[in-house]
């Protein structure tokens, strides 16, 4: 879980690993109306949307949000230009990245707690399950050395950075 | 060895269904909310000086969100065309999308800076990358006063 989540996070800044995202273009005719509530009337006519929406908001004046359930319409009043977002969680990725970065506390705190000290335990322990020539006092000794050094060695030169 | 590792089964799904269930049911962010009173965006926005640093409540649509980390809202002011940056610590509040469009009241300390130009071009390419989007430099126009709340807790209904 931690390993599955920890590359999609690490990438972060290239993609988002907790949701899909569409924006789909269309066009309707101009909105008309003098206030936000009759633009709203018109808008819902016009994209045919039965339901009312969540909540519906101007950034500017040329601009009517129309929020949905998962979806956003955003519609350029004077042209009808639409843009719909539509938002969806990532498959079980969604639900790994956000335990792994304990996004909901509270009990989950405790169990990812438990779960990092068993790795912690696991990972110390494990020095030790091989013997001889393999095991710490032998080639054991030079894999954990690199795997120490690696980190130490970023770490180090990240502060001169 | 089977029936502790089915019994260690049993506990865990037992307990992440349990938080299934909290997660479901919970909608407040952070902190409890202490004050009583909302104060309006606008009037924040009118006084700026007045509230910096002052602890207040605000209240009202949530118009956007942090796509990658669910680390700001943005909230809708009283006004048309007036949002505020309701801003989180990374991690330690995770708003998710689905919270985009609801409503929220929302509490936390007004902080008020005079942003630069380059402040401010780095601001907006940051944004339109995460929105991918584009930002045209040439919008900023001369330091600009950046107003926003530095969240503590929520409640998202």
């Amino acid at each position: 879980m931690f390993g599955i989540s920890g590359l999609a996070l690490n990438h972060v800044a290239d993609w988002n690993p907790n949701y899909r995202q569409t924006r789909v273009a269309s066009q309707i005719e101009p909105l008309v109306g003098a206030d936000r509530d009759a633009l709203v009337t018109d808008a819902r006519a016009k994209l045919s949307l039965a339901e009312p929406p969540l909540n519906a908001f101007r950034p500017d004046p040329d601009t009517l949000q129309l929020f949905y359930e998962g979806r956003t319409y955003l519609i350029d009043v004077p042209t009808g230009n639409v843009i719909t977002e539509e938002t969806r969680p990532r498959p079980v990725l969604f639900q790994l990245n956000q335990m792994h970065i304990n996004a909901s506390k509270g009990v989950w705190t405790v169990i990812s707690d438990l779960y990092a000290l068993t790795l912690i335990g696991m990972a110390l322990t494990g020095l030790f399950i091989v013997k001889g020539r393999y095991g710490l006092a032998g080639r054991g000794k030079w894999l954990v050395g690199v795997g120490a050094l690696i980190p130490l060695a970023y770490w180090l030169f990240s502060q001169g950075q | 060895m089977r029936r502790q590792v089915a019994a260690a089964v049993v506990v865990m799904v037992g307990l992440v269904a349990g938080l299934a269930a909290q997660e479901a049911q919970g909608k407040k962010y952070g902190a409890d909310l202490t004050l009583t009173e909302v104060t309006k965006v606008s009037e924040i926005y009118a006084n700026p000086e007045k509230y910096s640093g002052k602890r207040v409540q605000v209240a009202g649509p949530i118009v956007d969100v942090c796509e990658m980390m669910g680390c700001w809202l943005a909230i809708g002011s009283d006004q048309e065309f007036q949002t505020i940056r309701f801003k989180v610590e990374d991690g330690v509040i995770v708003f998710p999308m689905s919270t985009k469009g609801k409503n929220a009241k929302v509490e936390g300390v007004i902080s008020v800076e005079t942003l630069t130009e380059a402040q401010q071009i780095a601001q907006g390419e940051e944004m339109a990358r995460e929105q991918k989007t584009t930002f045209d430099p040439k919008t900023v126009k001369g330091p600009k006063v950046s107003v926003m709340i530095k969240g503590e807790g929520a409640i998202v209904f």
